[in-house]
């Protein structure tokens, strides 16, 4: 049986299988050569066995035939949809070319353990599992994959102390983030019990958190809605009513709608002593003639409605309790009203259906309004935890403390990964809580994303103007990106997701090739192993180097969101996309810091370009293998701002099979 | 009887160790007091038969992080001062944060908790016979592995990975290659130089 289960098809994790059985040779492999005792160097063959490694994954996930109607697996923990594979290849292929950028940059700084290799291969395997993570166990396993492979990546150059004190930074700061998001998870699995996002779409889609109908006390939020509302929620109620099962806040509430004195003296208790006027008003409906046609006709007011909602009430009860209210109470011919025929008729569910599908309502929001069953203020407070603790790794606004110091301490290399690598996978996991399992819950989190979002666009933008260092100004640049691809994803519509979407890939791209050029543009002096760059040292590449500074203008342009290249595109359609879900002032206010961080973009062009100095600096050749790498990233940005069709089908495609 | 006997004394234990983990001044005996908290919070949970998590609190808290917060502890060599006047200083504000996170917390679970109206019993006895046990003695720990070992084995695997990891990163990070130190300062040095020696000829 088990031999039957096991077949490769069924493996859908094959691409990370591979990855890791391949990590796990790689090592003991070179632990095996590493302990000759001439003690070679294998730093520089191992990287290109691990961009081979990465290749054969890269192949094997596009030969990974996405079966969609089989797209979790492994105990709907590990997903497979279009969503991790397109996310997986792209961070596969990136990292090919980082690590073939790093390679000279080891090699220059005597970073020579074959461990930082096998490292970066750990921190990609974890990211890959992030992106097809499917329940909160594998998200928080794959982040501290992730992360405790960065970390070690941060202090690896034990000789620097910078180095060491932002590895020790980032340690200490991602441990904080993930046990929050430890504690966040806890939380919903106490709440829920279950921790598959599966389960909690089955639990939460349809099911609108409800601030304002916090414990059934419903007087204060009826009382500033109309009347369509009040009587859907009625009717609402009365599809989640049990036998005998009464709050005296509801009669009160139907007490101060319809004004007249009908439900004075009304307890929990004794139902029987509801006042006459109800029966007449209920009489009076139901005693029209041709009430059938007359729901089919869509004749009835909304006040005749709510009667029929609380005779559909008083339907739940037996047959005996009623003959004594009428009995009792009233001297009208209330049984000739023939109630046990109107449900014979119509049968209860479907006389509530009824009356459920006949009330018109203004929007999709009111609908989902009442759907809410329980009381899901806890599930928000989790929510937080976990939001917090992504937003701790995406390093925005408020949390982004750390990330310039860790950019600028950790040797570059490892800067060049923790820049480009980790924020898509983040984003893929924030797609997929609240995207996919709580999507209704992003209504309530919107303006605390905004708000983040914002902070951080202002933040990136004011305080890169200071930065004197291109890492850290490049950290602050990254801040700011992640702000605007924050607020595409606040949106909560799908053309956000797909603008979230293309941004991200944008940022990757253009990230590698501002890296790719940082690492490129090595200084011929004797403190060449001055491994961070001012902005003065890329004075008058233009002499030196003119295609190199054309390409490193044109990629900040790009960034800057100038026009005749991809850049430009994916930061209209951010603010696009903004503008259509009505956050105008957002939109506006995210416009013009885009605007001001312009001005740290173009300060580094006027410095390639327009600075009166006569001396210069001189940097070593450029192999011609990276000049290409640098040039196709370089053609793509105006080939996709020419044809940006292939950016936007992926990303369309995306979002449609996020639906499904 | 003697079930809840045990209940309330260990539970008694656990609090006086705990609150002696607070006050007392010599820190070893402090952690002594760890030591004695946890083993009396495991054989809490073994009496409430939940065996695995009993078995992973002695394991991982006296096993493992007890004992490096006893190593710590002797390293460091700290000598017994005083310290209550310390913390009376800080002692009101740390309590108003504590203060006020424990009611954010507790009003949003009261809020979303409520006391079942068929239980009147708050406080559960654990005298109750589990006849299902009774049938079936699969103990907590089988069934633990059965479902680790089946429906999380991508979970595990993971989490070997990170240990893996987690030996990898520890070598790296303290493995001496290289003879040549990081520059730091050496207070000593720099203390013990001499004006007179400053100088070469």
């Amino acid at each position: 049986m088990t031999l039957n289960l096991l077949t490769f098809k069924e493996i859908n994790i094959l691409p990370e299988l591979f990855l890791s059985i391949s990590i796990i040779y790689l090592l003991i492999h070179s632990i095996f050569l590493t302990l000759n005792k001439q003690y070679p160097l294998i730093k520089s063959s191992l990287v290109y066995l691990s961009i081979l490694v990465l290749y054969m994954t890269c192949f094997l996930l596009i030969n990974d035939n996405l079966n969609i109607l089989e797209l979790t697996n492994f105990n709907y923990s590990i997903a497979n949809d279009y969503l991790s594979f397109s996310s997986k290849i792209l961070i596969g292929i990136t990292s090919m070319f980082c690590l073939f950028m790093v390679d000279q940059y080891l090699t220059e700084q005597k970073i020579n353990h074959f461990e930082y290799i096998l490292l970066i291969l750990f921190s990609i395997l974890g990211l890959f599992l992030l992106c097809s993570s499917n329940d909160l166990i594998t998200a928080y396993l794959a982040i501290e994959l992730q992360s405790l492979a960065f970390y070690i990546l941060a202090a690896f150059k034990k000789n620097s102390t910078f180095s060491v004190e932002s590895g020790l930074k980032y340690f200490i700061l991602g441990a904080f983030s993930s046990s929050l998001f430890l504690f966040g998870s806890s939380l919903i699995y106490g709440i829920s019990g279950t921790i598959s996002f599966e389960n909690f779409k089955d639990l939460y889609f349809y099911d609108y958190p409800a601030n304002e109908i916090k414990s059934l006390k419903l007087e204060d939020y009826y009382s500033n809605q109309n009347e369509t509302i009040i009587l859907y929620a009625l009717i609402q109620k009365l599809f989640t009513y049990n036998e005998n099962f009464f709050i005296d806040n509801d009669f009160q509430f139907f007490y101060s709608m319809f004004g007249a004195n009908l439900f004075m003296n009304i307890d929990s208790e004794n139902i029987l002593n509801i006042s006459n006027d109800i029966f007449h008003g209920v009489e009076n409906v139901l005693s029209n003639s041709l009430l059938y046609n007359c729901l089919d006709d869509r004749d009835l007011t909304k006040k005749d409605l709510a009667f029929l909602g609380f005779v559909y009430m008083f339907l739940n009860f037996s047959e005996t309790e009623l003959k004594e209210i009428v009995d009792n109470n009233t001297q009208t011919s209330f049984e000739s009203l023939n109630l046990a025929q109107l449900e014979s008729n119509w049968g209860i569910s479907d006389f509530a259906n009824r009356l459920f599908m006949l009330t018109p309502l203004d929007s999709y929001q009111d609908s989902t309004y009442f759907y809410s069953l329980f009381d899901t203020t806890l599930l928000q407070f989790a929510l937080v935890f976990i939001l917090v603790s992504l937003f701790f790794k995406l390093a925005l606004a408020p949390f982004h403390v750390w990330s310039p110091d860790v950019y600028e301490g950790s040797p570059s290399s490892s800067t060049f990964f923790f820049a480009i690598m980790p924020k898509i996978g983040f984003f893929i996991l924030l797609i997929r809580i609240f995207y996919y399992s709580f999507y209704n819950f992003l209504d309530n989190f919107r303006y605390f994303l905004v708000l983040i979002a914002v902070m951080s666009v202002i933040v990136g933008s004011f305080v890169g103007l200071e930065q004197r260092k291109l890492k850290s100004l490049l950290a602050y640049s990254s801040i700011s990106h992640m702000g605007y691809s924050l607020l595409a994803f606040s949106t909560g519509t799908f053309e956000g997701l797909q603008m979230l979407y293309c941004y991200l890939t944008i940022y990757m791209l253009s990230g590698l090739c501002i890296w790719s050029i940082f690492f490129l543009t090595k200084l011929k002096t004797k403190y060449f192993k001055k491994q961070n760059k001012d902005l003065a040292d890329l004075l008058l590449l233009r002499k030196s180097n003119s295609i190199l500074a054309l390409s490193f203008a044109v990629v900040l342009l790009s960034i800057a969101g100038f026009p005749p290249m991809i850049g430009f595109l994916v930061k209209f359609g951010v603010f696009l996309v903004s503008i259509e879900s009505s956050l105008y002032f957002i939109a506006l206010l995210s416009i013009l810091c885009s605007v001001v961080s312009a001005f740290y973009y173009l300060r580094i062009v006027k410095i390639m370009y327009f600075e009166k100095s006569l001396a210069g600096k001189l940097y070593y050749p450029i192999t011609s293998y990276k000049a290409t790498t640098v040039v196709l990233t370089l053609l793509l940005f105006f080939g996709l701002f020419i044809n940006p069709t292939l950016l936007y089908l992926f990303s369309y495609k995306l979002t449609l099979l996020m639906l499904y | 009887m003697i079930l809840n006997l045990l209940f309330y004394f260990f539970s008694i234990l656990l609090l006086f160790s705990s609150l002696m983990i607070v006050t007392v001044q010599n820190s070893i005996y402090s952690v002594l007091f760890l030591v004695l908290s946890f083993i009396s919070a495991s054989s809490l949970l073994f009496i409430l038969e939940i065996e695995f998590i009993a078995l992973i609190f002695i394991i991982i808290y006296v096993g493992a992080i007890a004992v490096l917060f006893l190593f710590v502890v002797m390293m460091l060599d700290i000598k017994t001062i005083n310290l209550t006047k310390d913390s009376l200083k800080y002692f009101p504000f740390g309590s108003f944060v504590g203060i006020v996170f424990l009611i954010e917390m507790l009003l949003v679970i009261f809020n979303t908790f409520k006391v079942s109206p068929y239980n009147f019993n708050v406080f559960l006895f654990n005298s109750y016979t589990n006849w299902f046990e009774k049938l079936d003695s699969l103990t907590d720990l089988e069934s633990i592995g059965q479902i680790l070992y089946t429906n999380y084995v991508v979970q595990f695997l993971i989490a070997g990975f990170i240990l893996l990891l987690s030996v990898i990163g520890a070598v790296v990070l303290t493995i001496q290659t290289s003879t040549k130190q990081e520059k730091t300062q050496s207070i000593f040095k720099q203390l013990s130089r001499n004006y007179k020696n400053v100088l070469l000829y």
